[in-house]
């Protein structure tokens, strides 16, 4: 074997202010460098040397560092190369960093090859086989890199890929004003992470073809294949100087919305009430870009079913055409089969409405509930600032309260409810109207007016409203609730009313019997259960009484009325005004049950503060207790 | 009452309204309770149990805002990082939510910054040893 003096470069300590002092941009000068080096080993005048080693001593950049490079170049076919270093990334520790390959042949000029060269660095490790075709001689660039067993990480870890094997292959030729390329990925194996989004195996493809020239990257045709999804053919054109899509057009095939989903939906959604869905059916979608600009799109659903796994709200067999343009309006329409919102039950509808623009329009649209619909009249809405801003008129034809408490899992109630709204706006998740909704409930009426709602799907809705219940039937409210039989007739006001999370944390109630003429009687179990909602004392002091062989009172009124705030209760009787805060006399009682004829009977509240949460289990225990009748 | 009396008071007067803001903001009660604030505690204690093994092993960290971040996501099986991302995010959602909400509660919603900022601290002291929390530069470091 002929022995030669390796020819050896030196380069030591380059660091960033060496590379600034160059006139060239880094990137360019390192570039320049390879080429050079790539360009005397292409070169048949350095027979008369078996190797070349360069040596770096240090390399560094505001996030990078490289020392002690050491790489043996034979500059005969068929030898080993070895590239060594220490890497050391931001603020991580220093580590060995090393590409070795078995064997690099040069069987023509200006074509390089290596098969299973080893990676190994903490960023990167695996097997590579690379084959390289320079431009010389006439020959268009080529290059063929398959990778296997390949993993890499970025330090922070949200870009990383395991086990990966992959062919990528890029081939370009030159003309006059660039490079026409071609390129291909064919990912076989292995997962990856790219933050938000993860792949759990291979068996997706790119292949695209194109124009790359120092203005512009073109995209002529270009084939994206997902695996279990579907595939999507782009083209389009990037203006590199301007960085701006002055072109871009792309079709998906029928996407499987199952696996769509949870693979690339999902983690745009993280942060909207469409964050955790199950989904079937396809989705297409179609779009247009023109000078950075969406110019149109058409979105259609088949047979969609998309549900949300907390249960706040489903819709089934979807079935969607939403076109839109910039220049002109476009009618866009959705039916579905059913769903619920909030464990309301929603019949099949069709809607239909126009989108121009950023607004959409429709004079009405029908959603049937339960054995009622709800009607939303002169229906616009603009899309500013990234939200929806909602404008309508509504009104709900009556619905059984039969069927609606039942739905919502309350106790079965008789009667109806309807709503006219003359306005409701939906602006930055806050929900406001305007009239009222009217229940008709217990043979009287209950008023719903000033609703507002914040959030109603987030985490913590939030509701405020005021309530107005006139003339319930007593006998019918207490018989739903279990409570113990009243006979008579009752009003009630709830003011101010806020529900956080569907839970009250501030009202100003006031319950009384109404004026006028009916039968008032209060059986001997209500007047324990109102005596027991002020704490057990009271409920004793009954039954030792003689009172207890009666079963039924008569009375004049009753009366209660609860100011909360801090989950607590500020309690009074049937003199009592919720809107100011009872004066605080612990020692006096206030009257609850004022008695009237033979046999009358008096009950007194002494609790003028009672915790709302303590009332609560109080009222449970009282209707839970008294579901089944009671012997005396 | 003299000359000097009247100063002292005109002083003591200045000096109460100086420091009310501040008094005021040690009367904010923490763990005021509402049904909001008890359904984001309870989403969070949830999740807690899901996010302690991350702090643990150094993948998810505790920022100096009071809120969580992902810090090194190597430690954590590449499956499952989306998944720690998710949480991430929910826990900073309830965080931001919890913030608000107290400082509602306590009737004065402009607190907001300040019980961030209170309970920022909070969490780095119930940290356990190990944990990682931002310092007040923003680098990390380890209890």
């Amino acid at each position: 074997m002929l022995s030669h003096a390796p020819h050896r470069l030196w380069f030591s300590g380059i660091s960033d202010a060496d590379l600034h002092r160059n006139p060239l941009p880094p990137a360019r000068r390192w570039m320049m460098a390879l080429l050079t080096l790539v360009l005397s080993l292409a070169s048949p005048s350095l027979h008369a040397v078996s190797s070349i080693t360069v040596q770096i001593g240090a390399i560094s950049s505001p996030n990078f560092q490289a020392s002690d490079l050491n790489l043996e170049l034979p500059l005969h076919s068929g030898k080993a190369v070895t590239l060594k270093t220490r890497l050391k990334q931001a603020d991580s520790s220093w580590a060995e960093a090393s590409l070795h390959c078995p064997a690099l042949e040069n069987p023509q000029a200006g074509m390089w090859r290596c098969r299973d060269a080893k990676l190994a660095s903490p960023q990167a490790n695996g097997n590579v086989s690379v084959a390289l075709q320079l431009p010389v001689a006439q020959q268009p660039f080529k290059a063929d890199l398959q990778l296997a067993a390949f993993s890499f990480s970025d330090r922070v870890g949200l870009h990383a890929g395991d086990k990966l094997a992959a062919d990528v292959s890029l081939q370009a030729t030159h003309d006059a004003t660039g490079w026409r390329w071609q390129a291909a990925l064919d990912w076989r194996e292995g997962e990856l992470f790219w933050q938000p989004f993860y792949f759990a195996s291979g068996g997706h493809s790119l292949h695209a073809a194109g124009h790359y020239s120092a203005q512009a990257l073109q995209v002529d045709t270009a084939q994206l294949k997902l695996k279990a999804v579907g595939s999507a053919d782009v083209s389009g054109i990037y203006n590199l100087s301007g960085k701006r899509i002055e072109q871009l057009a792309l079709q998906t095939s029928a996407l499987d919305l199952a696996t769509l989903y949870p693979l690339l939906l999902k983690p745009l959604l993280d942060k909207t009430s469409l964050n955790d869905m199950e989904m079937a059916g396809t989705a297409s979608l179609q779009l247009a870009m023109q000078a950075g600009e969406l110019q149109d799109f058409r979105l259609d659903l088949q047979q969609a079913d998309i549900a949300d796994r907390k249960g706040k709200f489903a819709l089934y067999k979807l079935q969607a055409s939403i076109p839109w343009s910039y220049d002109a309006a476009q009618p866009i329409a959705l039916d579905y089969a059913g769903g619920h919102l909030l464990d309301i039950p929603l019949g099949a509808a069709r809607l239909r409405a126009e989108l121009e623009r950023y607004s959409l329009r429709t004079p009405q649209l029908v959603l049937p509930i339960l054995d009622g619909a709800l009607t939303l009249n002169e229906v616009s809405a603009a899309w500013v600032n990234q939200q929806w801003h909602w404008h309508l008129r509504a009104d709900l034809a009556p619905i059984s309260m039969t069927e609606l408490s039942t739905a919502l899992g309350w106790p079965r109630m008789e009667g109806q409810v309807a709503a006219a709204i003359p306005q409701v706006t939906y602006s930055d998740g806050k929900l406001a109207t305007s009239g009222a909704m009217q229940f008709k409930l217990f043979d009287g009426t209950v008023t719903v007016g000033n609703l507002s709602m914040q959030t109603p799907l987030g985490l913590t809705p939030r509701l405020n409203a005021d309530v107005q219940f006139r003339n319930l039937d007593l006998g019918a409210l207490t018989r739903t609730f279990a409570f113990g039989a009243i006979e008579g007739r009752m009003d009630g006001d709830v003011n101010v009313l806020q529900l956080a999370n569907w839970k009250p944390v501030q009202f100003d109630a006031m319950f009384k019997s109404s004026a006028g003429r009916y039968p008032r009687k209060i059986s001997q179990r209500a007047v324990e259960n109102i005596s027991a909602l002020g704490g057990a004392g009271a409920a004793a002091a009954v039954q030792r009484s003689v009172l207890r062989f009666f079963k039924e009172f008569n009375y004049a009124r009753i009366g209660l009325t609860c100011r909360l705030r801090n989950s607590s209760c500020a309690m009074d009787g049937v003199d009592g005004n919720p809107a100011h805060a009872p004066v605080n006399n612990t020692a006096s009682g206030y009257v609850i049950v004022e008695g009237s004829g033979v046999p009358a009977i008096t009950v007194l509240g002494y609790n003028h503060s009672v915790g709302w949460d303590e009332l609560l289990a109080r009222l449970q225990r009282i209707t839970a207790g008294n579901s089944k009748p009671v012997i005396q | 009452m003299n000359i000097k009396q009247t100063l002292t008071g005109f002083y003591l007067f200045l000096a109460v309204l100086m420091v009310a803001p501040i008094t005021a903001l040690a009367a904010a009660d923490l763990e005021v309770n509402t049904p909001a604030i008890s359904t984001l505690k309870n989403s969070m204690q949830t999740r807690h149990g899901q996010l302690a093994a991350h702090y643990g092993s150094g993948a998810v960290g505790l920022t100096r805002d009071g809120l969580i971040a992902v810090r090194d996501a190597n430690a954590v099986l590449l499956a499952q990082r989306q998944g720690v991302n998710s949480l991430v995010s929910a826990e900073n959602g309830d965080r931001n939510a919890l913030y608000k909400e107290i400082a509602t509660a306590n009737g004065h919603p402009e607190w907001e910054a300040e019980v961030r900022s209170t309970f920022a601290q909070r969490w780095v002291q119930k940290a356990q040893g190990g944990w990682w929390y931002q310092d007040a530069s923003g680098g990390w470091k380890q209890k």
